[in-house]
């Protein structure tokens, strides 16, 4: 019986507080992503620049990791009995990556644009029955400065 | 120490290349982060700690690359390849590699 | 190679995420759910009802011997067990279940009788210090008794392991769904199990009538629980819907309406034997 309850109460809990940090995110993302559009992330090798005007190059990188909420982890389970598109979980690793991304973006805001730039996603928890159930978004690239910072 | 994830140093010529460095590291959370994360489990959100962890742990491991890659007596890594994998429960290893090269 | 930033067309439209309602998705996952779940029940319950007709006493009793070599005879040649064993012979003679029981006695303080696969009784000291006459604890045996005629205890033990099994192997058990489906389960379960108390319950009360010629003290030991006060006699309240057995009340009201309907007696009380007291 107390069972059931506090699984009702951390149901609601996880969807209101998910729910409330997932729309916040998106909106800072969507705000952030419009501040960053000029500067182009390619998963070029080359964007065919003139070597010439090229006054450095920098590595940059960034990693986020993403919670899941109680009602996405219960909706993912209810899921996997059924089988089929885990929606819980879609808008989760959607977020991870645009904001990693976002994240490699800030931290090179001088640069005219960033070079093969790749996404890795890992669970670090893989395997850990009970564990912590997240998602790690990694992404680099190579920033190419045309002009000083 | 110029880095790269593409084949060439744009901009730079490449003069002699040492072949492949790399860097590695492996490690866990402590429980004190684990009790939060469990937390934030319940809510959903970013969870920080990680975040920050896994962020030192690549820095550490670059690091050790860029160190390698100085023994060698070269001053510029291209192509710079990232591979996490959990070895054990609760660890994270972080590898890192590319090709140590000199630049003009 | 120019670049044109498309952010404003993509804004509006996520293609990467599903846009109908996740609260929508969960109820009809789990309304879905629940309905697999309470069929493979059903279903499982009735073949275990079939499988139970078809084991006869003698295979079961050479199943589950091999359960009970632990807690075997050294204690149990007391004279209290010796008498309760002559009680429950005395018992089957009124109400057979078709093999041997025999009974064991435990130093257990909370008043309780269980019936165990393979003709094996147990009686709390508990039980024993609850009753104050013969026919108060015969008519507990009797009750217990039944349920072997019944079959109820190998009916509940494949019910508890299709349970068991369909949690584990459908939901998992780190999903946090059993938590959902646990509580509703216990919730069948019971309804089940009380259904066959209340059964087990009208045989004990022809099992007295016929070995005492009356029916007094059938309702002593649920009087005692009353008094203990632990008898969940919360009638009305949720946590009714999840009790394996009737509340003592109930019982009580019942065992009488039916003693008046067949026109049982009520007599004089024997004393409990000098060795159980």
């Amino acid at each position: 019986m107390y069972q059931l309850a506090v699984f009702c109460v951390l149901l609601a809990l996880g969807y209101g507080f998910g729910r409330f940090a997932e729309t916040r995110h998106y909106q800072s993302i969507t705000r952030r992503e419009k501040l960053f559009a000029e500067l182009p992330t390619l998963s070029l090798r080359s964007a065919g620049e003139d070597e010439e005007a090229v006054f450095k190059t920098q590595f940059v990188s960034a990693n986020v990791v993403i919670s899941v909420d109680y009602f996405k982890r219960v909706a993912a389970a209810l899921r996997g009995f059924f089988g089929g598109n885990v929606q819980a979980y879609e808008s989760l690793v959607d977020r991870a990556r645009r904001e990693a991304v976002l994240r490699v973006k800030e931290s090179c805001p001088g640069a005219s644009h960033i070079l093969n730039v790749r996404i890795e996603t890992s669970s670090i928890h893989k395997g850990r029955g009970n564990g912590v159930g997240s998602v790690e978004v990694f992404a680099y690239g190579t920033a190419v400065y045309n002009a000083p910072d | 120490m110029i880095m790269t994830n593409i084949e060439t140093v744009p901009g730079k010529a490449i003069i002699s290349c040492f072949g492949v460095v790399s860097g590695s590291t492996v490690r866990t959370k402590h429980a004190g982060r684990d009790i939060m994360a469990g937390l934030k489990n319940i809510f959903g959100g970013e969870l920080r700690g990680y975040t920050e962890l896994l962020g030192e742990s690549r820095d550490e491991a670059i690091r050790r690359m860029q160190q390698q890659a100085s023994q060698l007596g070269a001053n510029a890594i291209v192509n710079v390849r990232f591979s996490t994998s959990s070895v054990a429960a609760g660890a994270a290893e972080i590898y890192v590699y590319g090709t140590a090269v000199t630049v003009e | 190679m120019k670049f044109k930033p498309g952010i404003e067309s993509l804004e509006t439209d996520n293609v990467n995420v599903s846009h109908s309602s996740p609260v929508r998705e969960f109820v009809t996952l789990l309304l879905g759910a629940f309905g697999i779940l309470a069929l493979i029940y059903a279903v499982s319950g009735l073949l275990i009802d079939k499988a139970v007709d078809w084991i006869d006493p003698k295979t079961e009793k050479a199943l589950f011997s091999d359960l009970y070599n632990a807690f075997d005879d050294a204690e149990s040649q007391t004279d209290a067990s010796v008498t309760l064993q002559r009680l429950v012979d005395d018992l089957q003679q009124c109400l057979d279940p078709g093999y041997e029981i025999t009974v064991n006695l435990t130093e257990d303080s909370s008043p309780n009788a269980f019936a165990l696969p393979g003709g094996k009784m147990v009686v709390t000291q508990g039980l024993l210090d609850l009753v104050s006459s013969e026919n108060g604890l015969a008519f507990v045996l009797a009750h217990e008794l039944a349920h072997f005629a019944n079959r109820d205890h190998l009916r509940g033990i494949g019910r508890g392991i299709v349970l068991a099994a369909m949690s584990a192997a459908v939901l998992g058990s780190d999903s946090g769904l059993d938590a959902i489906f646990a509580p509703a389960s216990l919730a069948g379960q019971a309804r089940f199990s009380r259904s066959r108390e209340s059964q087990a319950d009208q045989r004990a009360l022809m099992a007295l009538n016929c070995h005492y010629a009356h029916i007094g003290g059938a309702t002593e030991f649920f009087e005692g629980l009353k008094r203990r006060g632990d008898a969940g006699d919360t009638a009305g309240t949720i946590s009714h819907y999840f009790a394996s057995h009737p509340d003592a009340q109930s019982r009580v009201d019942a065992l009488s309406a039916l003693g008046g309907d067949s026109g049982f007696a009520q007599g004089a009380l024997r004393e409990l034997p000098e060795a159980l007291q």
